[in-house]
């Protein structure tokens, strides 16, 4: 997505003494005398002067071409709203496909209207051009207008969402409903909404796609009237937060999932704003469903049957019988077409027709029916339901998950109903709420501003999240480009929108798939930016991520027959790891066990021929094979963990026990496990341990045949070795010799250039480095590299601020916020 | 350890900076699975990361080598090493430049430059490098003195110094403990074990590569921290041998007096050097330090003229049964005694047998075998005293308390209950 915005700037900024650093890399080892000639003619090259110089003049341009790519970036972007496929993302979305339900069939038809919009966009987009507005102002713009947009959408769908927007913009202030607005005054609201605040004319460039930035978003503004909810959903809402008008109240997904739109495609942000109260959306949603196989895609099609069968199968394995006996869970489920119809107006009446075929079995359900004979239907039928049925399967193969007993017992009765979910103390549910507001920073630009000037600081362009559209493919995009702190930002938009902004933590509120998954990005991402105390600030209303809320069951109405839980696999081990930055390794470590010992026991399950819950129900071999497959891939990586932990707690002696018994789960990667536990070796001291550790590495090769990364990965331990006799000299060359076969391997061109330092060649490893900085910036532009080199400016001569400056615009224009700066040493 | 040159005047610019090994990056694996809503892109992001170990991104001890970050600490035994460069940050050639690295300590200077010698002129934007090394065997302030002198242009002879001040810390803390064998029954061969504990002051993990114990020219060592099964030994300490910060171990020596010594029990006498401690340990990627103790000095147990020992002595007696105990008696003095054993009962302890009896003369270095009976009084464990040897020639009474322990056990107790 990003590719458009580097190869411009990168000439720029990379040339921080190119003769200099051509001369020195190739040349062999030499005496400084003999250098000294060179020296001369780069002389004039290296300061502070010439790097002004050079950075002033391609200003002008540098400034068109940044928002020339930028312009590029958006207008992808948009494309990308309209076009269903997008390739980077289709896998994805398939795979993903399963996790959204019913609301498949409004997206669809948004999508299809997209394109629609998009002129209209366009049109727009050129109308406010020659406005000259300065970015930020244009910026809260873009969002205030977005916002709008949502609280529009929200309102059109009648959802009683808690967390709100005022219309007016001034900022995220959580407001009440704002039914009343009409979508199509938004619509009108947004031109002159921007006109008002001109200010500075630098960004002329950078005004065109940044007020086509709203416009991004305005496809969904548009869609959401055709779903004619507006009207009638408006009243309906104010009317009725109850939960009977099912169909009606569901429908605030598909347009609020237009808010998240994943390329307008299949969508997995559907369910995203299904509200507390959300009843049985189940046939409204499966009639589209039902029709959309002609049209689309399978994806969309799979969840609805994929949901009951999973029910039927469900309720009837539980191991009390009272599930089975109860399901009153399947008449909320599948409550009779009628109310559908009425509630989704334009989609479903041609809808119905198709329907049919799953309709009549499911109407009747009114009563219990036979599960067994539902699946019988199912089964029989044709090709969408039998990508149901395996989607079902990885559903139940992804979610499974081992409750607490009393988890597991509150479930049951909410499945039985024998109390409904609204009852169940507050001190049981997760109620999380975003726990800072804006982390939106960029410290690149702040080190810019600060020893760059504001000219050169300006030059700096990097998503936010406000350039980017505000939806699960803006969030992908700013993490693929590094912009993990306007990343941040986006989920907590998005998570506002979903009522679980900033205060609303111990307020209730609902829990859907993509709800959790936005909070597991954010997590993520904040662990990646180190900033561990906020993540566990947040993870705490979470607590064990064992309640009740936190499992389908928990929802039969809006996951009905959903199992297992809504919490993903990798947000659980990210809430075991991440006690251990926080200097609690041993409960990191408590909570890692507890991960394996669920992967164990159902891997137990899976071995004992029952489901991972422990279930009777029978599984394919295939299937099987495949969910053993996973919950092996699962502990192995819980196993990493845990090994990590003990590393990070210098427990040497079980981290070397763990990732020794991970090369079972992992046979591939004997190699490098070995190799790593014999660094881990050399870390300590213990040198000859190492070198056993590496004869194993080098046998486990051979067996393996000769590939050049097993080469490499040898004659890197016999570097390490020799590095650890202090022979630095043999080090060098076998890193050098790794470089003969691999040229481009970063690891050994670095270490190689560390050799050289401590054999007192500085200018050679200066050279070394500075050369691979510059020739391929996207591999050497690493904290690592750029740490040992700043740290050999600082040793080389006293002007290394120039340097390290010139290092920063390097950095500037292309990483993206999360850059750590620290590396640079510039402060 | 870099400080900047305050005088700017000077062309030349002198940075040192200390070499201690370098580390591996380790980087910070966040994943996620393919369902997830970022998709591949946790794993994309980590496979890009040059940081990584490709194959098993998750691995979070990384390849990367990264320069130290700090001074850090140094400790006796270990060896300093410096970067020094000197840099000609002018625009002019600079003539007969002689860098000079001097490591002042409490009690000396040493010259660390690998060579004496001016260069002979320095062009602008040029580097004299040298890595110096020094194995550090004082504990204290150490100051790194380095100059500069240099010829300018226009002939004008500069000179600048800097000091860079450092302190040297005590790696580890040693304590010895001597144990004579003396219940030892076959007494003769004086064995002396050395317990010595070791314990890592400093505040990274330790591995200890070797400890070993150099003897005097007395002794004869013996290591006693490795259990030999088959044909490899396995270290008592278990399979890893590192020492964590603060961490004690114990290890074990049993030292025997060569037999030329041994055959003259009584002399070793009074304080003796039983040899010194050699450890060498290593840390991160293979920093290497290395320390001897100071000769280890022992006080002999003063056997006096007449050496007691027990030759055979039951562990467990019955109450109120006699039992027997064979005793060696060792003239250790140069002279011929003439001796009577007295017995004196304690409380618990009753002798069975005269006492006052002449057990004739004993002439230097021969000794007697002495059986004796006795019983016991009390139940538990019962030390044995009482004994009273008296050279007539001398009329000197030696004391003999505490010689051994017993058990001393009911018999009945079982039937009674």
């Amino acid at each position: 997505m990003d590719t458009g915005e580097a190869p411009a700037q990168r000439p720029v900024t990379l040339d921080i003494t190119v003769e200099d650093v051509n001369k020195d890399a190739p040349g062999p080892p030499q005496p400084d005398s003999s250098e000294t000639p060179s020296r001369d003619s780069v002389l004039p090259q290296e300061d502070s002067i010439d790097l002004g110089g050079e950075f002033a003049t391609p200003q002008e341009d540098s400034s068109a071409t940044p928002s020339e790519s930028l312009m590029d970036k958006l207008n992808d972007q948009m494309m990308e709203s309209v076009m269903i496929s997008d390739s980077p993302n289709n896998s994805e979305e398939n795979d993903v496909a399963p996790i959204d339900s019913f609301l498949d069939g409004g997206e669809e038809e948004s999508g299809g209207e997209t394109s629609g919009d998009k002129e209209e966009q366009l049109e727009t987009g050129q109308n406010t051009t020659e406005i000259k507005v300065s970015v930020e102002e244009q910026d809260m713009d873009g969002s205030e207008e977005k916002v709008e947009e949502d609280t529009k959408k929200q309102a059109d769908t009648q959802e009683e969402d808690t967390a709100r927007v005022s219309p007016q913009g001034d900022t995220q202030s959580p407001s009440d409903l704002k039914n009343e607005e009409p979508a199509a005054q938004s619509a009108s609201g947004t031109s002159p909404k921007e006109e008002p605040v001109p200010v500075c004319t630098i960004f002329s460039h950078g005004t065109q796609p940044k007020s086509l930035v709203p416009d991004g978003f305005q496809p969904t503004l548009i869609k959401s009237p055709s779903f004619s909810m507006g009207s009638g959903g408006g009243s309906d809402e104010a009317v009725t937060p109850s939960k009977l008008t099912a169909p009606l109240v569901c429908q605030p997904s598909p347009s609020l999932s237009k808010f998240f739109t994943d390329n307008g495609q299949t969508n997995p942000a559907s369910d995203f704003f299904d509200s507390f109260t959300t009843p049985s959306s189940f046939i409204s949603v499966s009639n589209p469903n039902a029709e959309i196989p002609s049209g689309a895609s399978p994806a969309p099609i799979a969840p609805t049957p994929d949901r009951q069968l999973s029910s039927t199968s469900s309720s009837i394995s539980t191991a009390g019988g009272s599930l089975d006996s109860g399901t009153p869970t399947p008449s909320t489920v599948f409550c009779p077409a009628p109310t559908d119809s009425t509630a989704k107006p334009q989609p479903p009446l041609p809808q119905m027709v198709p329907a049919p075929a799953q309709a009549p079995a499911s109407a009747p359900t009114t009563h219990p029916q036979p599960f067994n004979q539902l699946q019988a239907v199912f089964s029989g039928n044709d090709d969408p339901f039998a990508t149901a049925l395996s989607l079902s399967e990885v559903d139940r193969r992804h979610d499974a998950w081992l409750p607490s007993e009393e988890t597991r017992k509150m479930l049951i009765s909410v499945a039985t109903q024998q109390y409904s979910p609204a009852y169940i103390e507050s001190n049981r549910l997760t109620m999380p709420g975003l726990k800072f507001d804006n982390l939106q920073g960029d410290a690149v630009k702040d080190l810019m501003l600060r020893f760059l000037g504001e000219q050169a600081a300006m030059k700096r362009q990097v998503l936010t999240a406000n350039s980017v559209e505000q939806s699960f493919t803006g969030l992908k995009q700013l993490v693929t480009s590094k912009n993990w702190r306007a990343a941040v930002d986006l989920t907590g938009r998005l998570l506002t929108a979903h009522g679980q902004g900033y205060g609303k933590t111990g307020q209730p509120t609902s829990h859907t798939t993509d709800s959790l998954q936005l909070w597991f990005v954010r997590l993520a991402l904040l662990t990646k930016l180190n900033l561990f105390q906020n993540a566990e600030l947040e993870l705490e209303p979470f607590g064990n991520l064992d309640h009740p809320d936190l499992y389908y069951e928990y929802y039969p109405t809006v996951y009905p027959g959903r199992r297992g839980s809504m919490v993903p696999f990798s947000m659980r081990l990210l809430h075991a790891e991440l006690p251990q930055y926080l200097a609690k390794p041993q409960e990191a470590l408590d909570r890692l066990h507890n991960l394996k010992t669920v992967c164990l026991v159902i891997l137990e399950n899976l071995e004992k021929g029952l489901a991972e819950d422990g279930s009777m129900i029978t599984l394919t071999q295939e299937n099987r094979q495949a969910s053993l497959k996973l919950w092996q891939s699962r502990l192995s990586r819980v196993m990493y963990s845990m090994a990590n932990c003990l590393l990070l707690m210098k427990d040497y002696v079980l981290a070397v026990e763990t990732y020794h018994s991970i090369i079972q789960y992992e046979p591939q990667q004997r190699v490098q496990l070995l190799s790593g536990i014999g660094r881990i070796f050399l870390q300590i001291g213990d040198v000859k341990t190492a070198e056993r550790y590496f004869q194993d590495v080098e046998k486990a090769c051979q067996m393996k045949g000769s590939q050049s990364s097993h080469t490499t990965c040898m004659l890197m331990n016999r570097a390490f070795v020799y590095l650890s006799q202090n022979n630095y000299a043999e080090a060098h060359a076998s890193f050098t010799e790794v470089l003969k076969i691999d040229p481009k391997n970063p690891v050994a061109n670095n270490n190689a250039a560390v050799c050289l330092l401590y054999l007192g060649r500085l200018k050679e490893s200066l050279g070394q480095l500075e050369g691979l900085v510059q020739q391929d910036p996207a591999l050497y532009l690493h904290e690592s590299v750029l740490f040992n080199l700043t740290t050999m400016y600082e040793l080389e001569s006293s002007r290394s601020t120039q340097k390290k400056q010139a290092l920063l615009e390097a950095v500037a224009c292309r990483e993206g916020d999360s850059f750590n700066t620290q590396c640079l040493k510039l402060v | 350890m870099d400080v900047n040159q305050a005088k700017q005047e000077h062309l030349l610019a002198l940075k040192v900076m200390r070499l201690t090994k370098p580390t591996l990056f380790t980087n910070l694996p966040v994943t996620c699975e393919d369902r997830d809503l970022p998709g591949d892109l946790f794993g994309q992001l980590m496979r890009e990361d040059p940081s990584t170990i490709k194959g098993a991104e998750t691995l979070m001890l990384g390849e990367m080598l990264t320069l130290p970050q700090n001074f850090g600490n140094i400790f006796l035994g270990e060896t300093f090493s410096s970067y020094i460069s000197v840099h000609n940050d002018s625009n002019q050639v600079v003539k007969d430049i002689l860098v000079k690295a001097d490591l002042q300590t409490s009690s000396q200077r040493l010259n660390l430059s690998a060579s004496n010698s001016a260069v002979a002129e320095l062009k602008p934007e040029c580097c004299i490098d040298d890595v110096i090394h020094h194995e550090v065997k004082e504990i204290g302030t150490h100051i790194l003195v380095c100059a500069v002198s240099y010829t300018t242009q226009y002939g004008e002879k500069l000179y600048f110094r800097k000091f860079f001040k450092f302190q040297v810390l005590k790696p580890l803390d040693v304590k010895t403990k001597f144990y004579n064998a003396e219940s030892d029954l076959s007494s003769v061969t004086d064995e002396v074990f050395l317990e010595a504990q070791i314990q890592n002051i400093t505040t990274s993990p330790m591995f200890m590569e070797k400890v070993s114990l150099e003897p005097s020219m007395m002794y004869n060592v013996t290591e006693l921290n490795i259990v030999t099964c088959g044909d490899q030994g396995e270290s008592t300490f278990g399979k890893m041998s590192y020492l964590q910060p603060m961490d004690t171990r114990q290890y074990l020596y049993c030292l025997k007096p060569k037999p030329e010594y041994a055959e003259k029990a009584g002399v070793i006498k009074g304080v003796t050097v039983i040899g010194k401690l050699d450890i060498v340990w290593k840390t991160n990627l293979g920093e290497r330090g290395r320390l001897q103790t100071s000769q280890l000095q022992r006080m002999a147990p003063g056997y006096g003229d007449i050496r007691l020992s027990l030759e055979v002595i039951p562990d467990t007696v019955n109450l109120e049964e006699p039992f027997d105990i064979i005793c060696k008696i060792t003239n250790c003095s140069e002279r011929t005694m003439d001796l009577v054993l007295e017995m004196c009962n304690t409380r618990s302890i009753h002798w069975c047998g005269v006492s006052g009896r002449q057990l004739g003369k004993l002439s230097p270095g021969a000794f007697l075998s002495l059986p004796l009976t006795l019983l016991s009084s009390v139940q538990g464990l019962q030390s044995i005293s009482g004994l009273r040897l008296t050279d007539t020639f001398l009329k000197r009474t030696y004391e003999y308390d505490d010689i051994a322990q017993v058990c001393v056990v009911c018999p009945y107790t079982s039937n009674e209950s």
